[in-house]
């Protein structure tokens, strides 16, 4: 399994809490809008984790997008996004 | 004396600011209409208060089952649903009520909800002058500042609507809370002048003899509700079946520890005074009625502008914050035990109190509508 994905999925994980959502059960195709629910608090929880760690400016990233993009935003897309940055 | 005409959507908590901003002016000898879903309004208005159809109940009807499927959607699906199947038709579906009650009644001013989009466009068509009655606080900074496609998609869907952002007015904004919530700059058309309190009225009845001594917690997740909701009211119901403590919490019938009391309505602002604390969702409306009478709160936000009121409770130090879809028993607990054994937060929920106090409420709105006929 791609690393990157590793280690986004173990961020969402934690910052959603794990009873919620095993780390295994998210894969490429995991959306944030509909399959994650991400509320904004954790929304803001997990751009600080992706910040710290990579370097990677989730708001800036999203800036670009219109609302039909962002509401099929996944997990994938924002680990091909990380992976072309770092 | 001057006429004034509030325009107002379906929904309770947009309705009860005008309210008491217009009993106020209705108090002052003013003539006063409104003009919604006559269903809507009639329980929330005083006795007599005029009230100019622009929904039916078979439209009404079927905007609450559209509010039913939205409350399934997550994320940004949420902000799509609510402006191109909610707001926007909403706004084409008032106008005409709106037309007939500005011709009608013939207003000095429309005081226009900042979601009856039909207010400003037929005051505007009218030559009249329209302010807004910004039923939250949340939106005078624009929460998708940092998705401008996302904005520029919102401004081209008001824009095909009404030839313009008319979401504010840029005469008057009133907004009923405080700088001691909204720390943000805002422009100077805006006017905090803290909860419009006064003349509303209450019609649900209360068991008021069931209160029983010791302190008390309101537990209410506003109009709004669904399967989430249910999660975590019986985890609310968890976490206090062994504290000391009465709660009071609005939800349907369901079986709970006998320090509960489940109302499917209760006359809020009247029960205020009984409380110690209340457990909400972050509606604009109940947060700002429990700081007016200086209880600290729980917020769990779910959606809209929730997030950014509950932000504005902790940034306050006025109470605790959890996560409405995931939160368990004991965080709701532990969250509950902070804001009623620390003395801080009652004591943070006491300043925005001051503050609200020192707006002037409803008083100080109807002097601002007064100027505005003024000129």
């Amino acid at each position: 399994m791609d690393e990157v994905l590793q280690q986004v999925a173990k961020m969402i994980a934690e910052v959603v809490g794990p009873d919620f959502l095993p780390v295994g059960e998210i894969t490429r195709d995991t959306t944030f809008s509909d399959d994650l629910g991400l509320e904004s608090i954790e929304f803001v929880a997990l751009a600080d984790k992706l910040n710290a760690h990579y370097g990677v400016d989730l708001v800036a990233f999203l800036a670009d997008m219109d609302i039909d993009e962002i509401m099929a935003m996944s997990v994938g897309r924002l680990v091909d996004h990380i992976t072309a940055r770092v | 004396m001057s006429r004034f005409l509030f325009v107002v959507p379906p929904l309770t908590g947009h309705v009860n600011p005008t309210a008491s901003v217009g009993g106020e002016l209705l108090a002052r000898g003013h003539d006063v209409a409104w003009v919604g879903h006559p269903g809507t309004l009639a329980p929330l208005l005083p006795d007599g208060a005029l009230v100019f159809p622009a929904i039916d109940d078979r439209l009404e009807a079927e905007i609450r089952a559209k509010r039913q499927r939205w409350l399934a959607l997550r994320g940004m699906a949420v902000l799509k649903f609510f402006w191109e199947e909610f707001l926007i038709p909403l706004g084409h579906a008032m106008v005409p009520g709106t037309r007939f009650a500005v011709r009608g009644f013939q207003p000095d001013v429309v005081v226009a909800d900042q979601q009856a989009l039909a207010g400003p466009l037929v005051a505007k068509n009218a030559g009249l002058p329209w302010v807004t009655s910004a039923s939250t606080s949340a939106e005078l900074v624009n929460p998708l500042r940092t998705m401008p496609r996302v904005d520029a998609w919102v401004r081209g869907l008001l824009h095909g609507f009404a030839g313009g952002d008319i979401r504010f007015s840029d005469r008057l904004v009133l907004v009923y809370s405080s700088k001691a919530l909204v720390t943000e700059e805002v422009g100077d058309e805006v006017a905090f002048v803290g909860p419009a309190l006064t003349h509303r009225v209450e019609r649900v009845g209360f068991p008021w003899e069931r209160l029983t001594g010791g302190r008390r917690v309101l537990v209410s997740l506003g109009t709004l509700n669904g399967p989430a909701g249910e999660r975590f009211l019986g985890q609310v119901l968890d976490a206090v079946a062994d504290l000391d403590l009465q709660v009071v919490m609005v939800a349907p019938p369901r079986p709970a520890p006998p320090n509960v009391l489940v109302r499917p309505a209760v006359p809020q602002l009247a029960l205020m005074p009984h409380l110690d604390a209340v457990v909400t969702h972050g509606g604009h409306n109940t947060v700002c009625e429990a700081l007016a009478h200086g209880l600290p709160l729980v917020v769990a936000p779910i959606r809209d502008d929730q997030p950014t009121v509950a932000a504005q409770v902790v940034a306050a130090g006025a109470g605790v914050r959890l996560t409405y879809s995931r939160a368990r028993a004991a965080e709701v607990r532990s969250a509950l035990e902070s804001v009623l054994d620390e003395p801080e937060y009652a004591a943070a929920a006491e300043l925005v109190r001051e503050s609200f106090s020192a707006a002037g409420g409803a008083g100080a709105a109807a002097d601002l509508l007064e100027k505005v006929v003024a000129g």
